[in-house]
């Protein structure tokens, strides 16, 4: 089953085609990484996808439904998630604050019940809190829930977009090259926490420029060159595609890897 | 009432009323403020309210009671008429819709007859009293503490810091910001009907941009930590001037000083400290 699908989905900026007609296919269920080299327009589909960006032309359907036209917002309250490649943390909210703003979308108790402190705001913001304890407990930030998110390392910054995306239980998340500034022990621990995120029901959709963290998670592989989508298959598919090899290692490595 | 307190009203009341009109109005600019938009209407909005309830108290004669709320209309009508087309663009442009109104609205004061022309509405009868004042002000607070410690409360915080990744959060952003708009625009109309009803006299030249930054500067002194800030902002701006009567002259570069000084060595205010938000 198609989770999140585009066709033609185009961006065009004055004079930069960024993205360019691309069709997209996620599985549910299924981890997915969007991988090319830099400016290829990766960052641009996240933006198309999430609604930050209105597309130039094309569509996109989220579970069979049109949502080309929806705000981001609403993305979000149809269960899209995404992290940030430039982190965007709220900086001067606690680390559990943060993680509960990624709860608003499952959250509506409603002016009234705010105002009158109706046990419906005590039992929603109780299990908010809950659910944003276990998220932050599943990206390994527990004891930091009370820390201001500005005092965190950046690999712990990265680590709580992710658990405030992931804590209202996406259908789909975007993550935007969660392992960028990792080393590999941190990027491996990545690696499992987004394979624990899939088992969990969640559709993953990344960007990433470290090769060998893609091809040992991802399920399948797009690849993006100029705004093109230049190939699409399984990972091992993908490392032996000599177009892709040519655009993502450029040309001279590619003569070097034939002559060998 | 206790006689010392009859003495002390009698001889400070219009401090003790300006104190709560004042606060009033710093949360009008609060609301916005804890948004992320900057609006420079406020005084309009208050001259809306002021205006429109001294014509029903003085040309229809209608109660207080049914003036007051009705006072919230004409400010949340323009706040709506400008808030919609504007709140969806970024941070500055509600402050360039807004920084003209109070200009505008003086010239259509100053040419309707109907509303007193230059000399302004006279004769209001003296309505408005501590406990519509104080009472309103106490609602205020108590709502925006109830508020701004729910999930409300922690998503106008995450616009102000980040609107883009607090839409992808699920915050309606233009929504929120215009709930804050109209909000601030029945604080600032109830805040004009309440001055209007204590002071007997209203003029066309009390709306317009110096007030309008002197509310600004309220926001700016206190800070927008919590919703307590502001107000303490408010009392401080009211009583330094009667503490320099002397001075009376220099009140608006005495508010330019402060915004200067404040913008530059207290970003958030003197009273900085946010609003602990914590589950029951
Ligand atoms: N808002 C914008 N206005 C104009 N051009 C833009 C805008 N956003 C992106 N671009 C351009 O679109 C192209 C694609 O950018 P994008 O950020 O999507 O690339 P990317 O694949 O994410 O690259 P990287 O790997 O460096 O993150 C680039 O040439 C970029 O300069
Ligand atoms: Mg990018």
């Amino acid at each position: 089953m198609i989770l999140l699908q585009t066709s033609a989905l185009t961006m065009r900026f004055a004079g930069l085609v960024a993205v360019d007609a691309v069709d997209l296919a996620v599985d549910a269920g299924s981890i997915h990484a969007l991988i090319g080299p830099n400016g290829a327009g990766k960052t641009t589909m996240f933006n198309l996808i999430s609604g930050l960006l209105p597309p130039t032309s094309g569509a996109i359907s989220l579970d069979g439904a049109d949502i080309t036209a929806l705000p981001a917002y609403a993305r979000a309250g149809r269960g899209m998630a995404r992290s940030f490649q430039n982190i965007r943390i709220f900086a001067s909210m606690t680390v559990l604050e943060n993680v509960l703003t990624g709860l608003h979308a499952s959250i509506a108790p409603g002016l009234a019940a705010i105002l009158l402190r109706l046990p419906r705001f005590r039992r929603q913001e109780i299990d908010a809190v809950s659910r944003a304890r276990a998220a932050l407990d599943l990206v390994g930030l527990a004891t930091r829930a009370g820390d201001r998110a500005a005092a965190l390392a950046y690999g712990d910054q990265r680590r709580l977009e992710i658990a405030r995306a992931i804590a209202g239980n996406p259908r789909l998340l975007l993550l935007d090259e969660p392992a960028a500034g990792m080393n590999p022990a941190e990027s491996s621990a990545l690696a499992d926490l987004i394979r624990r995120i899939r088992d969990a029901g969640t559709t993953v959709l990344l960007v990433e420029h470290d090769m060998g963290f893609v091809m040992r998670l991802a399920d399948r592989v797009t690849v993006l060159n100029f705004g093109r989508r230049i190939a699409d298959g399984a990972p091992a598919d993908i490392r032996r595609d000599p177009t892709v090899i040519t655009a993502y290692l450029g040309a001279k490595v590619a003569a070097r890897l034939n002559a060998a | 009432m206790p006689v010392w307190l009859d003495d002390f009203l009698w001889t400070y009341q219009n401090v003790v009323y300006a104190l709560g009109v004042n606060g009033l109005l710093a949360l009008s600019m609060y609301v916005v403020l804890s948004v992320g938009q900057l609006s420079l209407g406020q005084a309009a909005f208050m001259g809306l309210g002021a205006y429109s309830s001294a014509l029903l108290t003085v040309k229809l004669h209608l109660p207080f009671a049914i003036v007051l709320p009705a006072s919230t209309i004409a400010p949340l009508l323009f706040a709506l008429a400008i808030g919609t087309p504007t709140l969806r663009l970024s941070g500055v442009y509600l402050a360039i819709a807004t920084i003209g109104l109070g200009e505008v609205l003086r010239a259509l004061y100053i040419n309707i007859d109907f509303v007193g022309g230059a000399l302004g509405i006279s004769g209001i009868p003296e309505r408005a009293g501590l406990v519509s004042i104080y009472g309103l002000l106490i609602l205020a607070l108590l709502g925006f503490w109830l508020v701004g410690r729910s999930a409300i409360g922690r998503a106008m915080e995450a616009m102000r810091e980040d609107d883009v990744a607090a839409a992808t959060m699920g915050v309606n952003v233009a929504r929120y910001r215009l709930g804050a708009l109209l909000t601030s625009a029945v604080l600032a109309g109830l805040a004009g009907a309440l001055s209007a009803h204590i002071s007997s006299f209203i003029g066309p030249n009390e709306y317009g941009f110096e007030p309008a930054v002197t509310i600004l500067s309220y926001a700016l002194l206190g800070g927008i930590g919590s919703p307590f800030a502001p107000v303490i902002g408010a009392w401080i701006l009211t009583l330094l001037p009667e503490m320099l009567r002397g001075f009376a002259d220099l009140r608006l570069v005495f508010n330019g000083v402060i915004i200067v000084l404040a913008v530059l060595y207290l970003p958030n205010g003197i009273l900085p400290w946010a609003m602990r938000r914590r589950a029951a």
